[in-house]
């Protein structure tokens, strides 16, 4: 039996460690595809779409490798739970790596254009902030880190903030210099791109919370859900009892039966 | 059932088999939820129907509630089951689909919560027609993907598979619109288009994601694996 679980463990330790390759190797794209965008490099941008089918193939490998272990180990606890969230990453970081693609894409698409200065400052910015926020999510990840991991939501409004400037900009220069539609439209969807890093980013930290602490962004919708439930109940059994909150949210809300329920 | 499994073993294996039954319903059961919130989007859109996005975000929480209990399930399936072959394909898709449906109601949200800016919304004539019928087709390819899930039918879970070209085609309509938008509050109102019309985009993109994991569940080829990773 030791056996069996030192080999266990070492395919933990293999999946984990797949799984910060895949994000390094997205991790370098966001850089890259920001200096393909402000640098017009047409063959820097061939090289880097091309690429993308590494990050895809590895990305099937650990998925695969991911339900081997749920079939023919039967983790249980924080062992599972580093399993599914395996899983989960993995579908985050591969997206993170497209939208880089599709920035070196629409680098192609405007290739020649003219890029407003104030533009140009914004997108690396947008770049720079998208690249950090991936990291950190990726090191809350290879840390262990809920509190990096649920940090990763606030860091993200600076992004969110910066996408504005820039979508404002865009219509500003757009309307002042006569930028080409399309061109402002292929810089609109650049930003959305960034934007979107950043909210998988958020989303690699969400997961990292529940591998941690088992805790899911949902809970706090439940919780309301419950607190209402328990609301109703009390006003309906004594016209005015106490307020919901002093009831406290209760697990189980009725909408989903407990699992052996009527099955047995 | 053989006949020299005991009477106890029978009962555990159909309890079992009744449990991944319920597992599969209940996960249907949210993503009628999401597709009512998405119809409640639509409605106050069309028709200004502001109690329709109130209820859209209570019920939100609904859809959480179930997600965080569908997910708790899984992991209790998978440590006391420890389920193989298509058994752990469907509790692995269930977790990947809830994901899914969850992130298409938080989008559902984000679009509700624009019901305060509805006249402003509706000042830009072309763009808000062209986010009525992004509503429209991001809801159709969802509801395919809710029936792909419900069947797992693979004709049905490879139309869904499919991303919609027509939302492509929307999303460039909105932007080049929204860019020859004017009037003192025409910025403010694009800005909100923006994040109305990005929220249809995604939905059909979530819709396509769960085709492709249907089209998975279905044939068990990890090809299919793939074609989920673009």
């Amino acid at each position: 039996m030791p056996e069996i679980r030192i080999s266990f463990h070492q395919e933990l330790d293999l999946i984990r460690t797949d799984l910060l390759r895949l994000s390094a190797l997205v991790n370098e794209t966001i850089p890259r595809a920001t200096e393909v965008l402000l640098g017009g490099d047409l063959q820097a941008a061939r090289q880097l779409i091309e690429e993308d089918d590494v990050i895809d193939s590895l990305t099937i490998e650990i998925e695969e490798r991911c339900y081997q272990v749920l079939a023919l180990q039967q983790p249980v606890a924080t062992d599972l739970r580093a399993v599914i969230t395996a899983i989960k990453l993995t579908s985050e970081i591969e997206r993170s790596g497209d939208l880089s693609v599709n920035v070196a894409k629409a680098a192609r698409r405007i290739y020649g254009a003219e890029l407003d200065p104030k533009l140009r400052g914004l997108i690396e910015r947008m770049g720079e902030e998208a690249n950090t926020l991936f990291k950190l999510s990726i090191d809350a990840y290879a840390e262990g880190n809920a509190g990096l991991a649920a940090a990763l939501d606030d860091m993200d409004d600076r992004l969110d903030n910066l996408h504005k400037e820039y979508v404002q900009a865009i219509f500003e220069t757009q309307k002042e210099s006569g930028m080409e539609v399309q061109t402002a439209v292929q810089l609109a969807l650049v930003g959305r791109y960034y934007e979107r890093l950043g909210d998988h980013a958020v989303n690699i930290g969400e997961r990292v919370q529940y591998m941690v602490t088992g805790w899911l962004q949902e809970h706090t919708g439940a919780a309301r859900l419950s607190a209402r439930a328990a609301q109703a109940t009390t006003a309906s059994a004594s016209g005015a009892g106490p307020s919901a909150s002093e009831n406290g949210p209760q697990p189980g809300l009725g909408l989903v039966p407990p699992i052996n329920e009527g099955t047995a | 059932m053989p006949p020299d499994v005991p009477a106890e073993g029978r009962g555990f294996r159909n309890t079992y088999r009744a449990e991944l039954e319920q597992l599969r319903l209940q996960t249907e059961m949210m993503g009628v939820l999401v597709d009512q919130n998405l119809e409640r989007v639509g409605r106050l859109l069309r028709d200004g129907d502001l109690e329709a996005a109130q209820a859209a975000i209570g019920a939100d929480d609904a859809i959480d509630a179930m997600n965080v209990s569908l997910t708790e399930r899984c992991y209790e399936v998978l440590a006391r089951e420890a389920p193989v072959a298509s058994d752990l394909r469907l509790v692995v898709s269930v977790i990947r689909v809830i994901s899914e449906f969850e992130r298409v109601g938080d989008l559902a949200l984000r679009v509700a919560k624009l019901a305060p800016d509805l006249a402003l919304l509706r000042s830009v004539d072309r763009c808000f027609d062209i986010l009525l019928a992004m509503s429209d087709e991001a809801t159709e390819q969802f509801r395919t993907a809710l029936r792909a899930w419900a069947t797992v039918d693979l004709g049905v879970a490879e139309q869904a598979a499919e991303p919609s070209a027509w939302m492509e085609l929307y999303y460039e309509q909105l932007l080049d619109s929204l860019l020859r938008v004017s009037g003192p509050d025409g910025i403010r109102a694009a800005l909100r288009a923006l994040v109305a019309g990005r929220a249809f985009d995604r939905i059909a993109d979530h819709a396509s994601i769960i085709g492709s994991r249907v089209r998975y569940l279905a044939t068990g080829d990890p090809n299919h694996l793939a074609a989920e990773v673009r």
